[in-house]
């Protein structure tokens, strides 16, 4: 057989074996040791890649950064930290049309700035901001899409742990594309904010808002968002200003919402063990997939899976821009199916060589994976964010859900364009660390 | 009788295998915490005495290595890894159950493998004295440590093929869909 059909033979046993529900990380451990044991004529030496590979990947220090990350989101998810940001924004906010919607998204915002997590702070929101919005009359459809649009900024203002991955993968500086994602994450604010106006412009009905509050209140609201707010600058300005590599940032960022917590007497013991065991089911589940990513790496170097691609989609003649939307496009199908991270740790080896040989900057490309990946998180049939809303809030339909999402949805289309456009907007910071 | 005064439903007693996969999880879980606090602590001694504690880069990591395989494996037991559901949740219960028994079959190969290659590594480390670089500790110790959490799964996944084959209702409902993002 030839190495092009080992390689395609490869590809249908893998989609094959994950449609059969073996996890996806087993499934291109085992596709990846038995092609790369088929092309070389030898199952010794691809056997001998399962002594080294995985060991190499779970003891790698900077890797240590994603399971530090998870554990910060989680202290801060247990300490209530979210419940404060949505109180603060709500009596800035609150008063306007579809104010606590505003409200909702700009908290969203301020706690991705402390949790990595889209999931999470789509179920954190659900039950933080789902009830106020419900209690004053915002229809449920509207209250769970803004929830979903908002948790979705999880991944996109740092920290990450898309950001994270996707720079392991490809070698690139977790800091830059940490600091990449602001701008972007503050523009997806924005525009959810614009969105909102829209439809109440457009709907004046649809959407209610609450009495004023004082500035007394205001103020004492604000007093209470201390806490994120030094988390943020302290672990975002040590990785700008060069005082913390992105692990070091991430194990002073837990140990910090460790403190936070334990000062404020929001953490019980029993919470504190809860979020070590979630982080570290995260983290199996993560590291599972990067190691069976790695070792499939190898079946893809010596099928040449990567050069071949990379020949045939730069000779289609699309121009750079037309082979990036060859590629969205297949993300967002992909999407569909598939687990956003497992979806870009099967895949960024292949397009990643792609992307670098049609002259595109990395750190530019990593956010419009995350951006598409986002998108990912609430469009239909899939999105995720939209199965976990559904899974804290047992009385909506998951139609509800996808409908009341859909107004962001063609915004996050909107905001990738933009950035597509203007690569500036998640460059121009990272030009100045 | 009302529902207060009947009290609440009693938990059932957690079998001896829970009992079990319980302790390699919160024991990989306190490997966490050791590693958050060596984190915070040496960029701490590094800025404020400017001193760093004797194989802290390495003990880190090595742990790190610990608590992901050991991680694994409870991952495996409790089919808490990530997978692709579509076809599961439109198939009928039967195609469901075949799907989980194939699914755990092949991860137990592959873990098998998995488990009998590294072993080699263990020894192949011990072998040629491989030390940390401060203390030179050596290192085929933290790799064994590791290696235990591998040979648990092929334990645990044997188990867990043979209760979704006999008993597939003692691994409980199935879960939501398990997602790292």
């Amino acid at each position: 057989m030839s190495t092009d059909a080992v390689a395609v033979t490869g590809f249908i046993s893998l989609f094959g074996l994950m449609l059969l529900r073996v996890p996806v990380g087993i499934a291109m451990g085992v596709v990846g040791v038995l092609g790369f044991g088929y092309v070389i004529g030898d199952i010794g030496p691809a056997l001998k890649l399962l002594s080294q590979s995985p060991i190499r990947t779970a003891t790698d220090a900077e890797f240590a950064v994603i399971p530090l990350f998870l554990l910060m989101g989680a202290f801060a998810s247990a300490s209530g930290m979210s419940r404060e940001l949505f109180r603060a924004s709500n009596t800035f906010l609150g008063h306007l049309k579809g104010g606590l919607g505003i409200a909702t998204i700009v908290a969203c915002g301020g706690f991705a700035a402390i949790c990595g997590s889209s999931v999470a702070t789509a179920a954190t929101f659900s039950r933080v901001a789902y009830p106020e919005m419900r209690d004053h009359g915002y229809p449920q459809s509207f209250a769970t899409g803004v929830i979903a649009a908002g948790g979705s900024l999880g991944i996109m203002i740092p920290p990450s742990t898309v950001f994270a991955v996707y720079g392991l993968i490809t070698e690139q500086d977790i800091g830059r594309l940490f600091i990449a994602g602001i701008v972007p994450g503050i523009l997806a604010i924005a525009m959810y904010v614009a969105t909102i106006n829209v439809i109440a412009l457009v709907r004046p009905d649809f959407l209610p808002s609450t009495p004023r509050h004082s500035w007394a209140e205001r103020l004492t609201a604000l007093r209470d968002v201390w806490a994120v707010t030094l988390l943020f600058v302290f672990i975002i300005g040590g990785i700008y200003g060069g005082l913390f590599t992105a692990t070091e940032a991430a194990g002073m960022g837990a140990a910090g919402a460790f403190i936070i917590a334990v000062a404020r007497r929001k953490l019980s013991r029993a919470d504190f063990l809860r979020c070590l065991v979630e982080s570290l089911r995260t983290t199996a589940a993560v590291f599972t997939i990067l190691i069976g990513a790695l070792i499939f790496g190898y079946f893809l170097t010596v099928t040449q899976v990567p050069q071949k691609i990379t020949e045939f989609l730069t000779g289609l003649g699309l121009g750079p821009y037309g082979v990036l939307i060859l590629i969205m496009l297949m993300y967002l199908a992909l999407g569909c199916i598939m687990d956003a991270m497992a979806m870009i740790i099967l895949t960024i080896p292949i397009v990643f060589p792609v992307i670098k040989a049609l002259g595109f900057d990395p750190v530019w490309f990593g956010v419009i994976i995350v951006m598409t990946v986002e998108l990912g998180l609430i469009h239909p049939p899939v999105g995720m964010n939209v199965f976990v809303i559904k899974s804290v809030i047992k009385d909506v339909k998951l139609s509800t859900v996808f409908y009341g999402v859909m107004p962001f949805v063609l915004t996050d289309i909107l905001r990738l364009a933009i950035l597509i456009a203007f690569p500036i907007l998640a460059l121009w910071l990272p030009s100045h660390m | 009788m009302s529902d207060t005064a009947r009290g609440p439903t009693p938990t059932p007693t957690p079998s001896p295998i829970d009992r079990f996969i319980d302790l390699i999880e919160v024991t990989a879980a306190a490997f966490l915490a050791v590693v958050t606090l060596l984190v915070f602590v040496s960029v701490f001694l590094r800025y404020f005495f400017a001193w760093s504690i004797p194989d802290a880069y390495d003990f880190t990591r090595l742990l790190l290595g610990i608590l992901i395989f050991w991680g694994m494996a409870v991952a495996s037991y409790r089919g808490d890894h990530i997978s692709v559901d579509l076809l599961w949740t439109a198939a009928p219960p039967g195609a469901r159950r075949a799907m989980d028994v194939f699914s755990a079959l092949v991860t137990l190969v592959a873990m098998a493998a998995f488990t009998w290659m590294f072993a080699e590594k263990v020894l192949g480390t011990r072998a040629d004295h491989v030390g940390t670089f401060d203390l030179r500790q050596p290192v085929w110790i933290y790799y064994f440590i590791a290696w235990i959490g591998l040979a648990s799964s092929i334990l645990l996944l044997s188990l867990r093929t043979l209760r979704l084959l006999l008993w597939p209702d003692k691994l409980g409902p199935a879960r939501e869909p398990h997602t790292a993002e």
